[in-house]
């Protein structure tokens, strides 16, 4: 994309960002410390589409905001942290074209160990305490896969249908 | 979908200058992972507590309340076992259970975390959203990450919408063939949904740009605003209170 675009990226990383909420709080599965969901297939599918920039920026925010509008605000620091980071690695590890199927899976665990890793250390550091973030490893681990994997057919998915997509990553 | 997190009220916190809300709310991060005194913890919690009664209201203190327990009950029944030293509570045979260390200890987390829990979700409750944008904008917070913001929150339902409907037509064509289905059947039932949904956010995107170019988005003459924050006529007193409490209370309860 021209780099002169400003509108258009903003536009991107708008609607991005709500598409992320929207996966976050579509479907909600309550775990001991907040909520198992979609967000990872968003920010996987945006990472696989789109280009780090707009990853980190759509996944951090969007994770964010998600957890602001349903009452987790003390997570929203920690998920624009851990989820822009993910956005970003997966993108950076995508980036390279054509894509070898190599390069997918160590997209993948690198989304699964940014996502558990990052809670782990953070919500054990700021919010909770370590048993109780070691606890949400699993879930998050599993998240995260499903999200890769997911991600990733969506990001072939909609490349079939709607082509001009790629012409608004950067 | 309900994106507003503000509810409505009278109190004192609703009057607050939302720069000093900022700021207040950042100190009093930092002020509950201070070395202070566990009563020093329990009184900020009271304080809290009461400052939510007060304002948004006792629904909003117990909804807050409910989103967190399961993680409260997790950290109590668990947390206390991690720590073996100190005076034994609670023993079985030879085996110590319980120390008042690992009881304390937990204690002080479990206040910690709801006080961070409150505090967060207190700023969103008793302020509107556009503002908590002003006022981040106040501490140069740039123009473009405001304006992503507040269009994000105006395309949420939008989207959402179009996800509900596009789930529902998807379910008609199917007529009750998703019920027979398992977890991952169903999970995979979903690629096509969103797909359709993704499609549709996505062919938004241009004309979003385009909106934004007529509007002057990116010209050198910035776009009128029509809502500033100088309603707030206290807001020296405010920043002083702000500052103030977290302060005394840390050098009167200081560990």
């Amino acid at each position: 994309m021209n780099k002169e675009k400003h509108a258009l990226k903003v536009a991107v990383v708008t609607v991005l960002t709500a598409v992320v909420v929207v996966f976050t709080l579509v479907i909600r599965i309550p775990t001991t410390k907040g909520y198992l969901n979609l967000c990872d297939v968003a920010i996987c599918f945006i990472a696989f589409t789109f280009g780090p920039i707009s990853a980190f920026l759509a996944a951090g925010l969007g994770t964010a905001i998600a957890d602001l509008i349903s009452g987790y605000a003390q997570w929203a620091p920690i998920s624009f942290v851990v989820h822009g980071i993910e956005g970003l690695l997966i993108a950076l590890i995508v980036r390279k074209q054509p894509l070898s199927k190599m390069r997918i899976l160590l997209a993948a665990i690198g989304c699964i160990l940014t996502v558990s890793l990052g809670y782990f250390v953070l919500s054990a550091l700021f919010i909770s305490t370590v048993a109780v973030a070691a606890a949400e490893i699993p879930p998050n681990m599993i998240q995260a896969g499903v999200g890769a994997v997911f991600g990733f057919a969506l990001s072939k998915a909609i490349k079939r249908a709607y082509p001009p997509v790629s012409a608004l990553s950067w | 979908m309900t994106v507003n997190t503000y509810l409505s009220n009278t109190g004192w916190l609703y009057r607050f200058d939302p720069r000093a809300k900022i700021f207040f709310l950042v100190l009093l991060l930092g002020w509950v992972f201070l070395p202070v005194t566990l009563a020093g913890l329990g009184c900020m919690l009271l304080l809290i507590l009461f400052t939510a009664l007060s304002n948004p209201g006792p629904r909003f203190v117990l909804s807050t309340f409910t989103s967190i327990l399961p993680m409260i009950i997790f950290m109590v029944l668990f947390a206390p076992f991690n720590v073996r030293s100190g005076t034994a509570l609670i023993t079985i045979h030879s085996f110590v259970l319980l120390t008042e260390e690992g009881a304390l200890q937990v204690l002080r987390l479990a206040i910690r975390f709801i006080s961070i829990t409150y505090l967060a979700t207190l700023l969103f409750a008793t302020t509107p959203m556009p503002e908590i944008l002003l006022a981040l904008q106040w501490y140069r917070l740039p123009y473009k990450a405001s304006l992503i913001i507040t269009l994000a929150f105006t395309y949420i339902p939008f989207i959402a919408d179009g996800f509900a409907q596009i789930e529902e037509s998807h379910r008609l064509r199917e007529a009750g063939a998703h019920l027979e289905r398992k977890r991952i059947g169903k999970i995979r039932s979903l690629i096509p949904t969103l797909t359709s949904s993704l499609v549709l956010a996505l062919r938004s995107i241009p004309t979003l740009a385009l909106s934004l170019e007529l509007r002057g988005y990116g010209r050198a003459n910035k776009r009128t605003r029509y809502h500033d924050l100088s309603s707030y006529r206290r807001t020296f007193t405010d920043f002083l209170i702000s500052g103030m409490i977290p302060v005394i209370s840390f050098l009167v309860f200081k560990a």
